[in-house]
């Protein structure tokens, strides 16, 4: 029942929230309480569909096959990810949305955003599956509309990428049916062990690329950045917590449940290269790459974007290494990443709020008037580098681990590279928005209002609560390995029982809590201090004003940028995607030549397929 | 009864072990440095008297919350580290995080001071924190492939199982012995974390005003003179574990901890600065392929 509940409240809401939009032009108050009790009813029957992981529902007929949802363990973790960050983005939007703002349908998207996750995720059948993603595509490209002028076109952007991505699942499904006859994941599951080589082959490609594009695997990534990052930020909290990983979702499902390890390891041509391999190549390329671009962005939303798809690297590492560390690693990862980008971006919605801009150069010094944004944003960047108490060093930990000991000390040096790039744009992220020099032009600038502060606090709480505690969320993730059919992982409460080399998060910030205190105590020791402006400064005996500027943010990585600018600003990529659009543009002028106009060229058309017509049909009789 | 007893004299007293070992071996370093240039140098002893002078000042400027804060960070997260480190006679907490936790736990007091700094909002910090990150990205890549190899190869990542793995057959075990290659690109990496010579242009006294320490006085930059001296014996000590078959008793330890600095004093005294995009590159062409092919010949089973 809570099942079915979960595909009929957000269709409800999202039918109700339209008509809404559609037939009042006033009246902003009314639907932030509409989607704020909707979201609130979302995440309750998500809570409440534990007991049902298991069953199946039945939905209609289509094709000859009667669609199957249901749920799983997997599918049960993310229904109340989606739910939860849902609600939080929500909670934030009541605050955040402004009378009189251009979002006439911003509820109503968001609603059916969830319906084609929660669709996708339910799904039991890959003809399910294949529905609800189409409809999750058109809904994410209509909820990137929702703010800048820009983001029109960026939009457009993701929109082509999603279709082909589409087609490729679609020719997946056509193709998977043949081969096994049937729709139904456990159907195809039980048939995969009698494929062929090429059956194999070609099953992997069509079902895992499509994934591979919206999970914004490089180099399919180049839609992400620009997309998301123009969106209203909310909304970029939203999609780079969830929407993207729903990518993952199907990697963990096809690779797992459908196609199974043990067929894909049949997958390999000699010992160091298959299909493992591959993704987990794919990986490590995802980890480094865009982190590095990341550290050029002077935009704080791009920047975030660019970590998006950096940071789902990780999680396909740890999903291919099959082990038992490394899947956890993976599957945790994608809850911890969720709580600390989206605590990171709300921080970023609540500067942009009141000082309306996220460009990284002109903002600084806000610490002083936003203090609550401030350490939410440290502690999401904290967890986003990785660094105790946080989550986000649990996941990455058990990912380093996994990779370390299954013997890929390269693609382990690449998780650690990523980390430290990731500390170093994080660094200036917070050093550019909250630290340095305050400009005067903010000396009026506020902390934001309740409901924008609470879930921040939330989140801030969550990050270091799963951190000190990683067993609440590793307990469910080890059943899901179970399910998966992946050895589970020993985890305590407190951390991992593991032979070599264990973790207590528990001892690790109890005595971080404890060193604190000591250091407390030598700054105690020491005399009184005198908290001084920022005008009361060393400047080599110069003075200073509030007429001199006198900050560090522009550039803030010269020696990077003297060393890779050129590399990472004007990457292959980059360049292969304009080459491609450029020839797709000349074949499309090419076509347009064909349309000339003129009635004589369309009547010439005419008779020459007329002509064309008989001769084929002279010839077949 | 016993047991617990010792365990919590060593959780008091290491701290103060090894900030003393770092004082003595601070001063050492003067001293070195001061003969090499032919003058006479300060007491043994001198980081001891700078912290006593430095903490007892009465002015101490304060720039706001986080600038008071990332104090506290840098000495607890230096602190933090430490009890994690094994050494003769105390490994309790290595059994709760391996080395991963070590690598990760030595990042926190950077991003305390680089908090720290930005919040004095005088760009001389600023540029020597964005300079001190990038030098941190330099070293950190050689450092930790050899920690993976060391790792890989004997399949644990708690720093007190590679301590007894190495222990067992004498020097003959070492892992410099048995890694030449990943022993000497890690060195190459010890000298840029300890900011000494030819990588410290992060402090570059002449050019950013001592860069993070720009705006540091009285109380404030005490707390880092000491977090400097336990980090001091906090990063010989990781190389020693990792490489030079950790110790059996203290006397040993310190010997070890004696000849490595006085090898990365002699390099400091000779050399000039390297500026960062050049500092950056050489860890990238000497050490880091040094490690990388001492691990592609652990993974070919050679050595």
């Amino acid at each position: 029942m809570n099942t079915f509940l979960l595909l009929i409240f957000p269709l409800a809401g999202f039918l109700i929230a339209a008509l809404f939009s559609a037939f009042s032009k006033k009246g902003l108050v009314v639907g932030k309480t509409f989607a704020f009790l909707g979201f609130s009813a979302i995440v309750l029957v998500a809570i409440m569909a534990k007991s049902e992981i298991g069953s199946i529902i039945y939905g209609p007929m289509m094709f000859g096959w009667q669609l199957q949802f249901g749920l799983t363990a997997i599918s049960w973790y993310f229904a109340l990810m989606i739910s939860g960050i849902s609600w939080l983005t929500v909670v934030f939007s009541l605050g955040a949305l402004r009378e009189g703002g251009t979002y006439p349908m911003y509820y109503a998207w968001l609603f059916a955003k969830n319906l084609g996750m929660l669709g996708v995720i339910l799904s039991q059948d890959i003809l399910a599956f294949f529905i609800m993603w189409e409809f999750m595509s058109w809904t994410t490209y209509f909820l990137l509309q929702q703010g800048t002028k820009k983001a029109r076109s960026t939009a457009m952007g993701y929109l082509i990428y999603a279709i082909i991505a589409s087609m490729i699942l679609f020719a997946g499904i056509i193709f998977l049916h043949q081969a096994s006859g049937s729709f139904g994941f456990s159907e195809i599951a039980s048939t995969v062990a009698g494929f062929d080589m090429r059956t194999l082959i070609l099953a992997a490609v069509l079902l895992l690329a499509p994934m591979l594009i919206e999970s914004a695997a490089y180099p399919l990534h180049r839609w992400m950045a620009p997309a998301y990052s123009s969106a209203e930020t909310g909304i970029t909290a939203f999609l780079s917590a969830i929407s993207t990983r729903i990518g993952l979702y199907g990697v963990a499902i096809f690779l797992f449940t459908v196609l199974g390890f043990t067929a894909m390891k049949k997958l390999s041509a000699g010992h160091y290269f298959n299909l493992q391999v591959v993704i987990m190549t794919i990986g490590a390329f995802t980890m480094v790459v865009p982190t590095f671009t990341a550290l050029f962005q002077h935009d704080a939303k791009k920047l975030m974007a660019w970590h998006s798809v950096g940071q789902g690297g990780y999680m396909l590492v740890g999903l291919a290494t099959a082990t038992s560390l490394g899947v956890a690693g993976g599957l945790f990862h994608i809850f911890t990443y969720l709580t600390y980008v989206t605590l990171i971006l709300f921080c970023i919605a609540a500067v942009e709020y009141r000082t309306g801009t996220t460009n990284l150069n002109s903002l600084g010094g806000l610490i002083k008037k936003q203090p609550i944004a401030y350490v939410g944003l440290l502690f999401g960047i904290i967890g986003l580098a990785g660094i105790p108490p946080m989550n986000g060093f649990v996941s990455k930990w058990l990912i380093y681990r996994s990779l370390i000991l299954g013997g890929h000390p390269f693609l382990a040096l690449a998780a650690f590279i990523g980390t430290l790039g990731t500390i170093l744009s994080v660094y200036k992220l917070i050093h550019n928005i909250f630290l340095g020099q305050l400009p005067e032009r903010y000396n009026d600038v506020k902390e934001v209002g309740f409901f924008m502060q609470l879930p921040i606090w939330i989140l801030m709480l969550v990050v270091l609560g799963t951190g000190v505690f990683p067993g609440l969320i590793l307990g469910w993730v080890a059943k899901i390995q179970v399910s998966l059919g992946v050895e589970p992982l020993a985890v305590t409460l407190s951390g991992v029982q593991a032979s070599a080399g264990q973790l207590n998060m528990n001892v690790v910030s109890s005595v971080f809590g404890a060193t604190m205190l000591v250091a407390f105590i030598i700054f105690l020791i020491g005399g009184r201090r005198r908290i001084v402006g920022q005008y009361n400064n060393y400047a080599a005996g110069h003075f200073l004003d509030k007429t001199v500027k006198y900050n560090f943010n522009y550039n803030f990585y010269s020696a990077y940028e003297h060393i890779f600018g050129k590399r990472f600003l004007n990457p292959p990529v980059k360049r292969g995607e304009e080459g491609l659009v450029a020839l797709v543009e000349r074949a499309s002028d090419f076509a347009r030549r064909i349309y000339t106009g003129g009635l004589n060229t369309y009547l010439a058309y005419s008779l020459g397929a007329v002509i064309l017509m008989v001769v084929i049909l002279k010839g077949a009789i | 009864m016993n047991s617990v007893i010792g365990l919590v004299v060593w959780i008091v007293f290491y701290p103060l072990i090894a900030f003393t070992v770092g004082v003595f071996l601070g001063g050492y370093g003067r001293k070195f440095t001061a003969r090499v240039q032919r003058r006479v140098g300060p007491s043994w002893i001198q980081p001891f008297f700078d912290v006593i002078k430095l903490m007892r000042k009465r002015t101490n400027i304060s720039h706001g919350y986080m600038h008071d804060i990332s104090l506290m960070m840098l000495v607890s997260g230096t602190m933090l580290s430490l009890y994690f480190i094994p050494v003769p006679g105390f490994h309790y907490f290595s059994q709760f995080g391996d080395f991963v936790v070590i690598i990760y736990l030595l990042l926190i007091p950077s991003l305390g001071m680089a908090l720290g700094v930005g919040e004095t909002a005088n760009p001389n910090g600023s540029i020597g924190i964005s300079r001190a990150l990038q030098m941190l990205f330099g070293y950190e890549v050689p450092f930790v492939l050899t920690f993976i190899g060391m790792a890989m190869l004997n399949g644990t990542t708690s720093m007190y199982e590679l301590v007894q793995i190495q222990q067992s057959g004498g020097i003959a075990t070492w892992g410099i012995v048995t890694h030449p290659l990943l022993g000497i690109a890690a060195l190459f990496a010890l000298q840029g974390m300890m900011n000494e010579k030819p990588f410290e242009v992060i402090i570059a006294p002449h050019e950013i005003a001592t860069g993070p320490m720009t705006e540091m006085g009285g109380k404030y930059m005490g707390m880092m003179f000491i977090q400097h001296l336990i980090n001091l014996f906090v990063e010989l000590t990781i190389y020693a574990n990792l490489f030079l078959g950790g110790a059996k008793n203290w006397f040993e330890l310190l010997f070890k901890l004696f000849v490595l600095f006085t090898l990365i004093l002699s390099v400091n005294s000779v050399f000039g600065r390297f500026r960062t995009d050049d500092a950056m590159r050489f860890m990238w062409k000497i050490p880091l392929p040094l490690a990388a092919i001492g691990v592609v010949g652990i993974m070919l089973g050679i050595g």
